[in-house]
């Protein structure tokens, strides 16, 4: 194995009344897209940060481009580009002028400089609309800007932080898209989401995060492992008085493994779920319960997350 | 360097919003204006040129006493002059500083006897006194050289004709009367009698009266007053924009890059204080433009006082700022703060009034000591010397203020 472009090292991240980041370490090989999936407040953006030098970890440290966060923060920020979750763009500046501005942040200048913004523009799909404020952008194309600035110093590894939060689906395809070529041409990324199709399709080697701790970590397959050869049945009902007792019930059921439910929607994770549905849509009949809907999936990082944590990924 | 990119960003972005620009130019020009016009226009207070009002006090009860009050109430005069008799000298002086009076002449006891030959031919010299409102500007010019003229009119009469009391009488009334053609008359005579200007026997003592001070221009008042209140607005609302920029995370993103958190906080202040800076020249400029405004004799001086106001002020909006929770706290810190100045330091009215506490409050502000400044070169006409005091002080609270918003802020954002 080649050595590591990035190691976390038992991060940690106190605050004073949440402990929001609680030991995570992982590494990331040069030129692989690494995932890190979890819910809202998972600690992703904790994470990020005290890789990009913003938060310095309270344990712990990390290890980039051999360059360690703690001592060389200087260091560091040369190799990385970081793309935050917020749209960290000056909304009454042109995306050319936000560019040319991050540049020099990034001490680019003259020549070199003109000719960067104008490839990541190209990147970005926005070499037409460069002139125009960042506000009159729609969201899909405020995202792309907010990539470009990633990129405008060429960076070793580049930080994604939740890239496609909020946006059509036409846009979020582009950006997936984006990453993936990058990444072709050698760029190292680390991608945070809580979509796992996202991380499906972008990663082979994924990390799951809920609450500060990385719960699990490896490829997709190594993953769906853990839940077993089990389907993830995902039904809309409605009239449900008493969930609890549908899920005693249920979970009763045999090759039921787990069962949860909320806002009118029951997921369950079971062996051959097609075996067993006529004896689920009894006992929630039999609950007084009506079905919208039911749909059944193979194992996935869904039910990976569902059968760690017992919660649905989204809420 | 990435200092100054940043703070030249910040600029821009600045004055490319007319939101901001109407709040740092646009409301002091506007409001300035208002009040000037309140205070009586631009041409400092003046009543339109008719009925000005004035007394003349005959103490010679003579003939020539006479022929000034023939001739200034003469129909060609009539519209223009209201003039009024009366006895006591020292009333009707009191009636030009209550501001009744526009100007009053005096005609001393005697002076028809002095003047006018007796006779044996003798005669000797005599003055009348005028005495005019400093507050005018327009009215005693006019008034002096309407006692000129007539003045100079009886002298050549004298001194051509050396006539008696009795036939210098009878030419009042053609004074009057002709005032317009009186200089060829005058010209005519002189040519004709060879006349030389030797010794005219009548003087003029002009006195303005009062106390001896430049008539009050309110705009030199305001204009300062205004800009020094609007720009501790913008030096607030500048500072205030590194909490917004870490709500928008471009702060965050900042610190990502290869920029040290010393440039990126020394660049956010530089911003907001090179903001200030073209404020306040463009108020200057502007307002000498607009309205006529002179800011004072002293380039230097005045230089000097806007470079330490603007730091003053944007080193107490970083500073306040720093210390403020959020991006609302300080929006409400700044607006109060910057009206508590703004009417105890003098923006509104002059605090050389003040006494006691409030006194000592109103030198703990910014724009006390920058109206102090700033008024000793416009109103005053100072120039560096009358500014050490402003200065040294301004100079100390930008100091002390911007190394306090300095640390608090390195402390507060590396995390
Ligand atoms: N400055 C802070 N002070 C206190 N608590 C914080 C602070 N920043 C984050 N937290 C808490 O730390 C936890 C992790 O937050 P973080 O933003 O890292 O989550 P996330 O995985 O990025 O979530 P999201 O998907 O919503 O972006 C949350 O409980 C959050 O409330
Ligand atoms: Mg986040």
């Amino acid at each position: 194995m080649t050595q590591p472009i990035l190691q976390a090292q038992d991060l940690h991240k106190r605050y004073e009344k949440v402990h929001a980041v609680q030991g995570i370490s992982f590494d990331i090989q040069p030129g692989e897209i690494f995932s890190l999936l979890g819910p809202n407040g998972a600690g992703k953006t904790t994470t990020i940060s005290m890789l990009s030098c913003l938060l310095s970890p309270s344990e712990g440290d990390a290890i980039i481009d051999g360059h360690s966060v703690r001592k060389d923060a200087d260091a560091v920020k040369k190799v990385i580009g970081v793309v935050p979750q917020e749209i960290a763009l000056y909304p009454d500046l042109t995306a050319r002028e936000n560019l040319v501005f991050w540049g020099k942040m990034y001490s680019l200048s003259g020549a070199h400089l003109k000719q960067r913004v104008e490839e990541t523009l190209e990147i970005a799909g926005l070499s037409d609309r460069a002139n125009e404020k960042v506000e009159n952008y729609s969201g899909g194309m405020k995202r792309r800007i907010n990539i470009a600035v990633g990129l405008l110093h060429e960076p070793k590894v580049l930080f994604m932080d939740e890239p496609t939060v909020g946006i059509d689906p036409q846009s979020r395809r582009r950006i997936l898209d984006t990453v993936l070529e990058l990444n072709q041409r050698g760029l190292t990324v680390l991608y945070t989401t809580h979509y796992m199709e996202e991380a499906a399709e972008l990663s082979k080697r994924i990390g799951i995060v809920d609450n500060g701790k990385l719960i699990a970590l490896g490829t997709q397959d190594e993953l769906t492992k853990l839940v077993g050869e089990s389907d993830a049945v995902h039904i809309g009902i409605s009239g449900i008085s008493e969930p609890e007792a549908l899920l005693a019930r249920l979970n009763a059921l045999s090759d039921i493994h787990t069962a949860a439910y909320e806002n009118e929607a029951l997921l369950l994770q079971a062996s051959n779920a097609n075996a067993h549905l006529s004896e689920i849509i009894g006992a929630i009949t039999a609950a007084g319960g009506q079905i919208k809907s039911i749909k059944v999936d193979e194992p996935n990082l869904e039910a990976v997350f569902l059968h760690l944590t017992g919660r649905a990924l989204r809420d | 360097m990435k200092t100054l990119e940043i703070a030249i960003k910040d600029t821009l972005t600045r004055f490319r919003d007319w939101k901001a620009l109407a709040g740092m130019l646009a409301a002091p020009l506007i409001i300035s204006a208002m009040i000037g016009l309140a205070f009586g226009g631009l041409s400092s207070g003046e009543a339109p040129l008719q009925d000005i009002p004035m007394a003349l006090v005959d103490l010679d009860q003579g003939e020539l006493g006479q022929a000034y009050y023939d001739v200034l109430t003469s129909p060609d005069l009539e519209t223009l002059i209201a003039l009024e008799r009366m006895q006591d000298a020292e009333a009707a002086k009191a009636r030009i500083e209550s501001g009744e009076l526009r100007a009053v002449l005096v005609i001393p006891a005697g002076f028809s006897d002095n003047v006018i030959p007796d006779n044996e031919g003798n005669s000797g010299t005599a003055s009348v006194e005028l005495y005019t409102d400093p507050a005018a500007s327009v009215s005693p010019v006019i008034i002096k050289s309407i006692v000129e003229r007539i003045s100079a009119s009886i002298n050549t009469l004298l001194l051509a004709g050396q006539v008696s009391g009795e036939q210098m009488a009878q030419y009042a009334p053609l004074l009057g009367q002709e005032m317009a053609r009186l200089g060829e008359a005058i010209g005519a005579e002189l040519q004709s009698s060879n006349f030389t200007f030797e010794d005219p026997p009548l003087g003029l003592e002009v006195v303005t009266t009062g106390e001896d001070e430049e008539p009050f221009d309110p705009f030199a008042f305001f204009i300062p007053g205004m800009a020094v209140f609007f720009l501790m607005f913008s030096m607030f609302e500048g500072s205030r924009s590194i909490l917004q920029e870490e709500r928008r995370w471009t702060l965050q993103r900042l610190i990502s890059t290869p920029t040290s958190t010393w440039q990126i906080i020394l660049g956010k202040m530089g911003g907001t204080f090179l903001t200030g800076l073209l404020q306040f020249a463009v108020l200057v400029i502007s307002s000498s433009v607009l309205f006529g405004v002179s800011w004072g004799n002293s380039i230097a001086g005045l230089l000097i006082m806007v470079v330490l106001t603007v730091f003053a002020a944007s080193g107490m909006g970083a500073m306040l700022t720093a210390f403020s929770r959020n991006e609302n706290q300080a929006g409400v810190v700044g607006s109060a703060v910057s009206l508590v100045f703004g009417a105890l330091g003098g923006s509104f009215f002059p605090a050389d009034g003040l006494t006691g506490i409030v006194n000592i409050a109103s030198r703990l502000t910014v724009n006390r000591w920058a109206m102090e400044g700033l008024l000793a070169l416009t109103v005053e006409r100072g120039g560096l010397a009358d500014i050490q005091l402003p200065v040294l002080v301004l100079a100390g609270i930008g100091l002390v203020t911007f190394v306090l918003a300095l640390l608090v802020f390195q402390k507060r954002f590396v995390k």
